[in-house]
């Protein structure tokens, strides 16, 4: 809920632009924020889960016959029970091809099997413990290209979803484990590489990483015949209504999603994760049912994709690009999750922001029996800047160019068509190369260091398209005493979304942002939104917050002209109610929708005249200190530079950028699941670590370039995660810098280091 | 979380009484930062936990004397932070206590529990071995003196039976000694160190008399390397002795593969690690 602070000394005009400190900030510092996982319903359920230790195995028995005779247990339900309830019991935003609890197959370590309800979470969870499972091991796949052609499938049959278009050739496909292969071809690539001068073919990979939200996965469901309400953690509760609507079999508006404040997500809350287990359980015990995860049953819900990647480039006699060949491999996972939007939403812009004639790519979508990937801050785009940036970076040096005279050989400019075919418009390449290379002074020497410390710099940059065509609405209400609500559903979950969309109705309405209510999301009250995902949101709920303002004020208008106001009438809001009702009664509601035009990729070639709204920029520069005794890595400075157009709240923008380069470091220097026969060896924070403040590099700079996005609502384009595309490869392109060696999969930690360093050396380290 | 006891006695004799020599389930609770870890993650369940929270109060105080620093069991971690007696006697103590964790947990997380939970990445535990400290240990049959590096036999594991309790640690005056640690992490900054290395040396200047060197984190205890020990002792410090102690310490030491790092790459940090550990001790002023 916002509260409204400081209303008297807010500034009235001028909303947009301005550092409105975060409307709900004092509710979270004090504690009174709502939040899923705290949340209690008298007479709920806790829910404890017993999950697969096997990777992939058939299901022999589940005998949960002590777990049931503990006291205080209320039901150990398995998915024979689940059936009962609900007949197809399948969920997911791109295939149906996860079951509520394990069906005969399990196909990842953690998978849930069987869930135990208890008043006491404590019971419950010493109940699990007493679950007893036998499985038939069968060979599992863990690497995303031998998924390509092994033997061993994790679905028998594929199940998408129908709900896009580009994956219906894949209905009932057996023997395989690809859920979808992205394609664009533009020229011909063979004959471009045979005229080249210099061909280059790299692989890069990337390890499973994961979001952890600070607040876990949590969800309650609340079941009667005449509807069901879930209170969940969601970062998507229009589609969450959708999807339970169907497991259902019923309409949408029996069917009510509420989401309070989030404790983060990044992609993790997207689609459908515990709902339509929680659902089931609920329909199951007929009392509210509480799910929640803890930080160690996080690395069991959903991850990020692990990622191979094999690109090849032509390069002519000038240094120019003039073919690029990319294959991209993703590691699903055991089930599809939002993988195939990953794959070929990111996999269009897969050969960079480079002017390239004939390119090639291939993206496929892969099953493996891992926990399942999905979206993670950049929709797959951190991993092939990781690649492309990489590459482009061991060209110009093996060609003995400048990487930034390289780079600018080859930009993509404004005006000439994107691979795709999109023409590029308000692409800020340029600016943000130019910005980039003043801010790291590489026009200057830099001190190269002394004795075992190696000093070295780098750069990346890179283009991202936006998740295409997605839909949002919005609804202002002024009431009769002139105070405004906004009721959208864009999730808060810490990004500071609800203080923008308040700053653009206090703009086109002449009011302070912080006197704006922003509406709590809950399906039943606020309208249709795609999710709060991808950096869609600023741009396609702000155009939507904007229409609907926008449409109050018009609406306001001509109440002034009915009740006789001369035009351009002053007359505050309150007396114009009075006027129209005789009392202070009434609303005004304006609406407004958002919905970009498109073009669809053809099948076959991928190429589309429009295939986003707009375009995100990025380009991010590292100072390295090598420690080339241990491999260690100092990180003396990073810069990110971003096109976001004009900034609707400058601190918001600059928290966003440092927050999310951050957290791209933690992906690139450490972070990594380790994993041993399918099981994750590292599943706490004890063994995973992420940053904290003091792996936060000695000078940060969290930088936008002076431009507005001229179809974005007053200017501006999303920021979430633009600045997570550069900062892997800006940082191995400085330890190359510094010491000559290349990293060609991340993280970039220091054994790594050490290991390339005695290779060079000629003195390799054991393998034990 | 299953129920269980929480015993609270008044003294450490009727806590060693409420033990169990026999029982695992039963044990004593100190700070509870590391059990309450161990319970939350399902693999501790106790029926009884035997609290030291209300034990004579001498056993949470630090005394000063002409042989040294006497420190209660109980003594919390930040209270042995904040103590100008140990800052006197062995700033390295005080040092290593600032990257201890956090100050939520040296406030509540206690000496005797710092020692008994024998983690082997543990920071304390190297740095008092290599100052020569020991320890009074109290069990049904009265007390006994063990000095730390005789404390831990493997991964989690100690010479304690499950009834004695440790009471006190002594270390020894300092004079002349010169001390570091080094806490060196491959993950996060604040994560689990890969590797310790703590060294505490008898020198006139570059000239070492004698040395102790204690490795920890890299291998599954914390323990002393003589070999290192030798190669440095008697010896004007140069870059020619440390390789060799280096090396030294390289083959003797008996290193564990984990998430943090290979048994080859912990080899090399110890390597290098012995010779920066020397050069900081030697920098670092006599205590
Ligand atoms: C978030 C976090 C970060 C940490 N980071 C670090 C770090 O960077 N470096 C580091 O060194 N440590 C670190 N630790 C570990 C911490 O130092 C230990 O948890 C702490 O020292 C244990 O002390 P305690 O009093 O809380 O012990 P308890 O948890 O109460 O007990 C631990 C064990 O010791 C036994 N025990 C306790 N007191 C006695 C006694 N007097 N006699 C016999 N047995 C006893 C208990 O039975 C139990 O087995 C960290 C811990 C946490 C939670």
């Amino acid at each position: 809920m916002a509260t409204i602070t400081d209303q008297g000394t807010a500034k009235v005009g001028a909303q947009v632009g301005r550092s409105v400190p975060r409307l709900e900030g004092r509710d979270k510092v004090t504690g009174r924020a709502e939040y899923t996982h705290t949340m209690r319903l008298s007479g709920m359920l806790h829910v404890k889960l017993f999950r697969s230790t096997v990777a992939h195995g058939r299901i022999k028995s589940v005998d949960t016959s002590a777990a049931k005779k503990l006291p205080g247990v209320a039901h150990v339900v398995t998915i024979e029970d689940v059936r009962k309830v609900i007949p197809d019991p399948y969920y997911g935003p791109a295939f149906h091809d996860q079951p509520i609890l394990a069906d005969g197959k399990v196909r990842f370590v953690g998978e849930p099997v069987a869930a135990v309800l208890a008043a006491d979470p404590h019971v419950a969870e010493q109940a699990a413990q007493l679950i007893v499972a036998e499985y038939e091991e069968l060979p599992a796949v863990y690497d995303e290209v031998e998924a390509l052609t092994s033997k061993v499938h994790v679905h028998d049959v594929l199940k998408p979803a129908g709900t896009f278009a580009d994956l219906k050739h894949l209905k009932d496909a057996k023997g395989t484990n690809l859920a979808l292969d992205y394609r664009l071809r533009r020229g011909d690539v063979d004959k471009a590489f045979a005229s080249a001068a210099h061909v280059f073919e790299h692989e890069f990979r990337t390890q499973k990483v994961l979001h952890l939200s600070f607040e876990p996965h949590a969800t309650i469901a609340d079941y009667k015949d005449s509807g069901v309400t879930l209170h969940t953690a969601s970062q998507g509760p229009s589609f969450v209504r959708t999807e339970i609507a169907r497991l259902l079999g019923w309409p949408e508006n029996k069917v009510r999603i509420k989401v309070p404040y989030l404790g983060s997500g990044y992609g993790s809350k997207l689609y459908i994760k515990l709902e339509a287990l929680a659902l089931a359980l609920s329909m199951i015990a007929r009392l509210p049912v509480k799910v929640a995860l803890t930080m160690e049953e996080m690395f069991y819900q959903i991850t990020k994709h692990p990622s191979t990647f094999r690109i090849k480039s032509g390069v002519d006699k000038d240094g120019k690009i003039i073919a690029r060949k990319c294959e991209v491999y993703w590691n699903g996972g055991a089930y599809a999750d939002i993988g195939p939007r990953v794959t070929q939403k990111s996999g269009l812009t897969a050969s960079g922001p480079y002017d390239i004639d004939n390119v090639w790519i291939d993206s496929y979508a892969l099953y493996t029996n891992m926990t399942p990937a999905g979206a993670l801050r950049g929709f797959g785009v951190p991993q092939l800047v990781w690649a492309y940036e990489s590459h482009t970076d061991m060209i110009a040096r093996a060609l003995k160019i400048d990487a930034v005279e390289f780079r600018r050989k080859n930009l993509l400019r404004e005006g000439r068509p994107h691979p795709t075919g999109t023409v590029l418009k308000d692409a800020a390449i340029e600016k943000v190369l130019d910005r980039l290379v003043e801010r790291i002074n590489w026009k200057q020497p830099m001190d190269r260091g002394t004795g075992v410390v190696r000093r070295g710099r780098g750069l990346g940059i890179a283009i991202k398209a936006v998740i295409s065509p997605t839909t949002s609405v919005a609804i202002v209400n002024v009431s009769a005493d002139g105070s405004v609500a906004l009721y959208c559903g864009t999730i808060d979950m810490g990004q500071g979304s609800d203080t923008a969309m308040a700053q653009m109705v206090g703009e086109v309405l002449n009011m302070p942002a912080e006197s704006v209510r922003v509406v709590q999301r809950d399906t039943d009250v606020t309208p249709y939104d795609m999710g709060t995902l991808g950096s869609r949101s600023l741009f396609h709920m702000g155009h939507a917050v904007r229409r609907a303002a926008e449409d109050a004020q018009e609406k306001l208008k001509a109440l002034a002209c009915e009740v006789g106001e001369p035009e351009g009438s002053n007359i505050p809001i309150p007396a114009l109610f009075v006027k129209k009702y005789g009392m202070q009664a009434g609303n005004v509601i304006g609406t407004g929708i958002y919905k970009p035009d498109y073009v669809p990729p053809a099948p076959g070639t991928g190429l589309s005249s429009n295939v986003t709204p707009f375009w995100m920029i990025s380009g991010a520069g590292a100072e390295v200190e090598v420690d080339t005794e241990t491999g260690h890595i100092k990180i003396a400075k990073l810069i990110s530079v971003l096109d976001i157009g004009k900034s609707i709240n400058p601190k918001i923008v600059e928290t966003q950028i440092s927050g999310a380069a951050l957290m791209q470091l933690g992906f690139t220097m450490f972070e990594k699941m380790h994993l041993d026969g399918g099981q994750v060896t590292n599943a706490s924070l004890a063994d995973y670590k992420i940053p904290g403040f003091h792996d936060v590099p000695t000078a940060m700079e969290n930088l936008t370039v002076d431009v507005t996005q001229s179809n974005g609502p007053f200017g501006a384009k999303g920021v979430g995660e633009v600045s997570t595309f550069c900062v892997s490869p800006a940082i191995a392109n400085a330890i190359d810098d510094a010491v000559g060696v290349r990293l060609m999969e991340l993280p970039l930690n220091p054994e790594s280091v050490l290991r390339a360093l005695r290779v060079k050396a000629g003195k390799p380290l054991g393998d034990e | 979380m299953i129920p269980f006891e929480l015993a609270e006695p008044k003294s450490l004799t009727e806590a060693i009484k409420l033990l169990a020599p026999d029982d695992a389930m039963v044990r004593p609770i100190a700070g509870g930062t590391a059990l309450m870890l161990m319970m939350k993650a399902g693999v501790f369940h106790p029926t009884r936990l035997v609290s030291l929270g209300k034990i004579e109060k001498k056993y949470s105080g630090i005394a000063a004397g002409k042989d040294g620093l006497r420190i209660g069991a109980m003594t919390t971690l930040s209270a042995l932070e904040q103590s100008l007696d140990m800052k006197k006697l062995a700033p390295v103590i005080t040092r290593t206590l600032r990257t201890l964790s956090n100050v939520r947990v040296r406030n509540v997380a206690t000496v005797g529990g710092a020692l008994a939970h024998a983690d082997p990445h543990m920071d304390l535990p190297p740095v008092l071995i290599a100052l020569g400290a020991s320890m009074s240990i109290a069990g049904p049959s009265g007390e006994r003196e063990l000095a730390v590096e005789d404390l831990f036999t493997g991964y989690y594991e100690t010479v304690l039976q499950k009834n004695e309790l440790i009471a006190e640690v002594r270390v020894p005056s300092q004079d002349g000694t010169r001390a570091a640690y080094m806490k060196v992490t491959t993950g996060s900054a604040d994560d689990w160190p890969a590797l310790g290395v703590a060294v505490a040396l008898q020198s006139d200047g570059n000239a070492v008399k004698s040395a102790r060197v204690v490795v920890s984190a890299a291998t599954s205890k914390a323990m002393r390397l003589p070999g290192a020990e030798a190669a440095l002792a008697g010896q004007r410090i140069d870059d020619k002795i440390l390789a060799r102690a280096g090396e030294a310490a390289a083959n003797e030491a008996d290193f564990i593969a984990d998430v943090r790092g290979s048994v080859s790459y912990k080899r090399e940090l110890l390597r290098v690690y012995i010779g920066r550990a020397v050069r900081a001790a030697l920098e670092s002023g006599a205590h």
